[in-house]
């Protein structure tokens, strides 16, 4: 028998071997079991955790449910409150408002400070544990320090007004917009040292040499950032960008600390979750209402996921 | 007489000899119709109760319960002020509600309207008698058939406290402290021409502040709010005058009670709705403010506000008459005269509020507050109706009236937009 004869044998043999596994019903079974095995106990958590109470706020969002009745389906009644409800239009808007306007320092500022910290000196590794203090902070804790600093008595006022900066206190908690804006700024200072984190991990991946070719090439340390970094790090950009979208919509502590629980004065500050926080909690919990609020929350949330992510891909494809 | 005639009689004989039976096994669930002898266990719940202060009290008053009453066991749990409501909500819906359980009328309307507690007037007729008629009728609710979902427990109410210094410093007599509305909001604004630092009043009204002024809050049958009738506007457009005139910050249309507190401890707001807790803090907290500390009876135009504190039973309790005899028990004259020296606190238990303890005066500045917040019990009416309930009502109430401060809407539709609220909210409750 010639070598190439044998060959053919030996492949053929070994075709009909794998056939007949294929055929043997018992390992083919186990095969399909055990990677289900392996994923059952996430499986549980995520749906006992997630799709059952997501299921139920999805029911609830079309019955008059009470925490203590269970409710009858009302349709789209619940909508059609909220949209007539004044108090949804505010949270809407103060909490679109707080998406458009952190997210972009959420995604930059953190950037920027991570290029600059970036190095191995001592001194460095000091200034990024300071920048990261924050994060590990509670926010009840941090609220309560901003509080009592942007007070009509508060360090910030003193300052000002010792500066003679400011005639009256600036009403930091008691205006609408600027404690909108005082919010904003807690939130983005507790935010940059968990951003940077990210961003370091991702400016440690960009090739050293690029930089060397932008220094050769002249590039002063404005371009080499807008021209190397920036690019190098664009697909973290965008992680950073969907975190911080969905955490700045979902704000809840910063707000409910600044204004004592709520909601600011004529309840102007009042957001999205702060809402469903007050209809969905205590004793007479209009449990439907609040389910129908969630509902758009997620709605919305879910739109922004979608367009980041076309608008990402798309990105990379041109 | 035939067989069948015998038969008959025998019959109907029988039929009404068990008809008695039963009327008189089920129908009455009171302690004493249930055999006189009480057994088992029980769960009963108090709010921030079990402390340095009051856990001698409650381990011996369930020690000589039990002592009384051989063969019972009562399990006292305690759950700290933080959160009550929601730990309500949670053993509420789950089902898993004490026996007996501390609660005011508000968290005891919405679980009565759910059908979760017993209605202890049908249950046991003779309790009414037992306690003062406005304590009754505090936890009697009009909205729910006129029902009774609870033991009347303690009450508070309290006096007004004045800072007498920043009086004289704005223009004001000390010795002319107000004494109603209309007097509370002329001389506020006499403060605020005079005083750019200092204000009289640091908070927006609430509910019982509503029925303080005369308004009315409910109709007759407890199915809808009111108090944005005329009367209402007129209340509101009393701070919102004041608002106008600098008598009032913008920190007051969003603040808490605490900040109230904190505000007259730091000598910058003149007037302060007290209870009998409150001269006690000052005296240890802000001891200079104590120095010149006015005293006077709770600011009111109709008649002064009181809270109410209740013990109320679990209509699912496996034992209801031993949680029905402890938490008459508990209530009781001689009781509720003991917790209320040790808690200063007023009893709701009839003739209790005529022992020496609430009449006799000692010359002591402590004795004179419990005195005069003594008579004024007897005057004063639980304002907050029950169907007011949740905080959700209350800061919607606060918000809109902010809102009509602001000049945002007028005070007729931030009231109009309140009532609208709060009468939704129960409806949707019913």
């Amino acid at each position: 028998m010639t070598v190439s004869a044998q060959h053919k044998i030996s492949l053929r043999w070994g075709r009909r071997r794998l056939h007949r596994e294929e055929e043997a019903a018992p390992a083919t079974h186990r095969w399909r079991v055990t990677p289900w095995l392996f994923l059952l106990p996430a499986l549980v958590v995520i749906v006992v955790l997630v799709l059952l109470p997501f299921l139920n706020t999805l029911r609830l969002a079309f019955t008059d449910s009470t925490l203590l009745r269970s409710g009858e389906f009302t349709g789209w009644e619940n909508f059609r409150r909220m949209f007539a409800d004044e108090r949804f239009g505010t949270a809407l808007l103060n909490s679109t408002l707080y998406t458009v306007c952190v997210v972009p320092l959420m995604v930059a500022l953190p950037l920027v400070l991570a290029s600059l910290l970036a190095g191995t000196g001592r001194l460095m590794g000091l200034f990024r544990t300071t920048m990261y203090l924050p994060v590990i902070m509670s926010p009840v804790v941090v609220g309560l320090i901003w509080t009592n600093m942007l007070d009509k008595r508060g360090l910030v006022n003193e300052l000002l007004a010792t500066l003679k900066a400011v005639a009256e206190p600036v009403p930091f908690l008691t205006d609408r917009w600027l404690l909108l804006f005082s919010a904003m700024f807690v939130t983005v200072w507790m935010g940059l040292g968990y951003y940077m984190v990210i961003y370091l991990a991702a400016l440690a991946n960009i090739d050293p040499s690029l930089y060397d070719a932008a220094a050769m090439d002249g590039a002063g340390p404005v371009r080499t950032f807008l021209n190397v970094t920036v690019p190098g790090v664009r697909s973290t950009m965008g992680l950073i960008g969907v975190l911080s979208s969905v955490a700045a919509f979902r704000v809840f502590g910063e707000i409910y600390v600044l204004t004592n629980g709520t909601g600011g004065v004529g309840g102007g500050d009042i957001t999205m979750t702060m809402l469903i926080q007050r209809e969905g909690t205590g004793l007479q919990a209009r449990t439907g209402y609040a389910g129908a609020i969630s509902l758009v929350m997620f709605v919305i949330l879910g739109g922004l996921l979608i367009a980041q992510l076309v608008l990402q891909r798309k990105q990379r494809t041109s | 007489m035939t067989t069948a005639g015998r038969r008959g009689r025998a019959l109907i004989a029988g039929l009404a000899l068990g008809s008695l039976l039963l009327s008189g096994c089920g129908g009455d669930t009171t302690p004493q119709a249930a055999g006189g002898s009480l057994s088992g266990t029980i769960k009963f719940q108090t709010w921030n109760l079990k402390n340095e202060k009051f856990t001698p009290y409650f381990n011996e008053l369930i020690a000589a319960f039990e002592k009384e009453n051989p063969g019972t066991k009562i399990t006292w749990v305690d759950q700290p002020a933080e959160g009550y409501q929601d730990k309500l909500s949670a053993d509420a819906a789950a089902g898993a509600l004490p026996d007996v359980v501390d609660m005011g009328p508000e968290a005891a309307y919405t679980l009565a309207q759910a059908g979760v507690l017993l209605d202890v007037a049908k249950a046991d007729p003779q309790a009414k008698g037992l306690y003062l008629d406005k304590a009754w009728q505090a936890m009697t609710f009009s909205g729910l058939g006129g029902g009774t979902y609870g033991y009347p427990w303690y009450l508070n109410t309290g006096p007004s406290f004045f800072n007498k210094a920043l009086f004289e410093k704005c223009g004001l007599d000390p010795d002319k402290l107000p004494a109603t509305y209309d007097e509370l909001f002329d001389q506020a604004e006499t403060m605020a021409k005079n005083c750019s630092d200092a204000y009289m009043i640091a908070r927006m009204p609430a509910i019982e502040n509503f029925g303080e002024y005369g308004v009315p809050l409910m109709d007759a049958a407890g199915k809808k709010f009111t108090y944005n009738d005329p009367k209402g506007v007129e209340f509101v457009e009393r701070f919102k005058k004041l608002y106008a005139s600098k008598g009032l910050t913008e920190e007051a249309l969003n603040n808490l009670q605490t900040k109230e507190v904190e505000e007259f401890k730091a000598g910058r707001l003149a007037y302060l709705s007290g209870s009998s807790y409150t001269l006690n803090d000052l005296k240890e907290t802000a001891p200079d403010i104590y120095k010149s500390l006015g005293i006077g009876p709770r600011i009111s135009t109709a008649a002064p506000n009181m809270y109410i504190e209740s013990l109320v039973v679990n209509a699912t309790s496996e034992n209801q008459p031993l949680a029905m005899a402890f938490a008459k028990y508990v209530t009781n004259a001689a009781n509720q005269l003991a917790f209320a020296k040790k808690a200063s606190v007023f009893p709701s238990s009839a003739g209790s509020m005529d022992d020496e303890y609430f009449t006799k005066d000692d010359g002591d500045p402590a004795t004179k507050v419990r005195l005069e917040s003594a008579a004024q019990v007897k005057k004063a009416i639980v304002w907050w109706p029950p169907a007011f309930s949740g905080s959700a009502d209350a800061e919607t109430l606060r918000e809109q009236i902010a809102q009509a401060l602001l000049g945002k809407k007028t005070v007729q539709q931030a009231l109009d937009e309140s009532v609208k609220y709060s009468n939704e909210r129960l409806a949707q409750h019913g």
